[in-house]
């Protein structure tokens, strides 16, 4: 489905992702981590084009999406979160998931400013659609609340409900469990299996070893922008070079 | 609801106004007034994308020259030339607009002022087309409007001007009232929030942006036409860099919150020097004192303070029932 080719990307002098290979497969669940600073943030933003790589392709569904822009990658299927912001703070949770099904809800420009009947359905459409995604996110009974005054874990799922809102086939997260207590890191991995049962494609970053291990199909390792690793969750754990790097980093795998 | 109905009192006034004016100077404030508020209201709806733009002068400028050059070389009559000017003040924000929106927040105002400047200097240079730093004189009044026997408008009088600035402003405000409680303001405002998040999910962030400039100086563009035709001249700097500043006070001062946030603002900081004329030379100062202190206690501008207030009074009149 997403097919990486010596992807790399200079900042300076500095190699923050250098030639990466990567496939990711559909309906699978593929892991990608490494210690902080290892270029995991960076590598999302080559993939969605919020910045260009120095050399190497990117190419979706046979499609070569290298240096688009991020609403056209959107476009094509693969939408991402960002690690630390993916809500519209000063809107509601209804507010946020409706903006966020911009692609899907077929209101053109002048429709829009016009308020055609045709739009006026399509906006109640909108609103029940978005309803579904909120409901399936665990989140309405925030259906009205604004976004800046939910707590820590549930901002996160909104910014899970935003992306799905754009109808992803390929939905990318960026440590979606970071900063979140016990509970809230179940609920998200609950809510992360339902989208693979129904056979969403997910890229997941996460510092959560556990839950990385538990969910994921395949783990791809990286550090100082390299590749060091790759294969199922037991192989990983196993391998040598990554408990080393965890180590140096003065983490615990 | 008050919302409607506030605003149909208010033209109703402003409708009978001039009847109770004592001479065509107040005309004249009230005439620069609406224009200020076409002028603020249009900004504000480029800063609900959450751009802060500072091409208003040089916007106005080009309207004003392109509709006075258009009836005065080529003949054309005064209303295609302002409508005219409007689009074509679009089209150069369109064109502009691209490579600036890939700036943000005080670089891309940096670069609309130089935009601004850049209007100035060319139509100081180009003497042929503009006539230089000289300006134009004598350029024609909007043709007149006359139906038999019911009125005629042939706007040797203010207060033609008047009605016709009144009706100006009342479109325009309709026009950008549509457009922020349509989807493309709530698209606007999410863009304004989370520039990066909206791209992600698909909305063509640029895009929109663009769109929101182009509107808003395209009613820029068409004041600037107004005004030439009204004043019947025009220089170079007439809009120089301290008229776009003042417009950006009046939002600042009046509220970028809600949309009757700039109305507000351009009204009282409009009417306010003119009714303390003895002040005159100090307002500049008194601009100044008065947008500090709204910055530092009114952070939601003079609307905020109105809706402060009104919730005060009602909080009071709640106590008292009690
Ligand atoms: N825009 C940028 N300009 C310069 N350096 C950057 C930029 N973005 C990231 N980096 C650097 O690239 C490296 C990888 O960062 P990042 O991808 O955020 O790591 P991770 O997400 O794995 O923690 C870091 O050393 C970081 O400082
Ligand atoms: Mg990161």
């Amino acid at each position: 489905m997403l097919e990486v080719k010596g992807l790399s990307k200079f900042f300076g002098g500095l190699e923050a992702v250098s030639n990466i290979d990567m496939t990711v497969k559909a309906g699978e669940i593929f892991g990608l981590i490494g210690p902080n600073g290892a270029g995991k943030t960076t590598f999302f933003n080559l993939i969605n084009g919020v910045i260009r790589p120095t050399r190497g392709r990117v190419i979706f569904e046979g499609q070569d999406i290298t240096g688009k822009k991020p609403h056209s990658v959107a476009k094509k299927g693969i939408i991402r979160t960002f690690q630390a912001n993916n809500i519209f703070p000063d809107f509601t949770v209804i507010e946020n998931v409706s903006l966020s099904c911009h692609l899907k809800t077929g209101i053109g420009i002048f429709e829009a400013s016009l308020h055609t009947p045709g739009s006026k359905k399509k906006e109640k459409d909108v609103l029940e659609r978005s309803y579904e995604i909120i409901k399936h996110a665990g989140l309405e009974s925030f259906t009205n609340t604004a976004a800046n005054s939910l707590s820590h874990g549930h901002k996160r799922i909104l910014g899970i409900a935003n992306a799905l809102a754009a109808e992803p086939k390929l939905l990318m997260l960026d440590e979606p469990l970071g900063g979140m207590n016990a509970e809230e890191v179940s609920e998200t991995i609950n809510l992360i299996r339902r989208l693979l049962d129904d056979g969403l494609t997910i890229l997941l970053i996460e510092h959560n070893m556990r839950a990385t291990m538990s969910l994921c199909d395949r783990i791809f390792v990286i550090n100082f922008g390299k590749k060091i690793a790759e294969g199922n969750p037991a192989e990983v754990k196993e391998n040598p070079e990554v408990i080393k790097a965890y180590l140096g980093a003065g983490q615990n795998a | 609801m008050t919302y409607l109905l506030t605003s149909l009192f208010l033209t109703v006034c402003l409708i009978f106004l001039p009847h109770f004016m004592s001479g065509p100077y107040y005309v004249h404030v009230f005439i620069i007034t609406m224009m200020n508020i076409i002028l603020t209201s249009s900004l504000r709806l480029i800063s609900l994308s959450g751009q802060i733009s500072l091409a208003h002068g040089g916007m106005m400028t080009i309207g004003a020259y392109t509709s006075a050059l258009l009836v005065m070389r080529l003949g054309l009559s005064t209303w295609y030339a302002m409508l005219i000017a409007g689009l074509f003040v679009a089209l150069v924000a369109c064109l502009t607009g691209f490579p600036f929106m890939r700036l943000k927040g005080i670089y891309f105002s940096i670069v609309t002022v130089f935009f601004s400047e850049m209007v100035v200097l060319i139509t100081q240079q180009w003497e042929s087309l503009t006539g230089g730093s000289g300006g134009i004189y004598n350029i024609p009044a909007p043709g007149a409007i006359v139906v038999t026997g019911l009125f005629n408008i042939d706007f040797l009088s203010k207060i033609h001007f008047y009605y016709f600035a009144l009706f100006l402003m009342i479109a325009s405000l309709l026009i950008l009232y549509a457009i922020e409680k349509s989807r493309i303001g709530f698209i606007l405002k999410g863009i304004k929030q989370t520039d990066s998040l909206a791209e992600s999910i698909g909305i063509n962030t640029i895009g929109f942006k663009v769109l929101a400039y182009s509107t808003g100086c395209f009613f820029a563009g068409i004041v600037g036409a107004f005004y030439s035709h009204y004043i019947s001249a025009m220089c170079p700097d007439t809009f120089g860099f301290f008229y776009t500043i003042n417009i950006l006070v009046y939002m600042t001062v009046g509220g970028i919150e809600v949309f009757a946030g700039p109305i507000l603002g351009a009204f009282v900081l409009t009417i306010l020097p003119e009714i303390t004329r003895v002040l005159k030379e100090f307002m500049p100062f008194i601009f100044a004192a008065v947008l500090i202190a709204v910055i530092f206690f009114l952070p939601e501008g003079l609307a905020g303070l109105f809706s402060r207030l009104i919730a005060f009074i009602k909080k009071i009149i709640r106590i008292k029932n009690a």
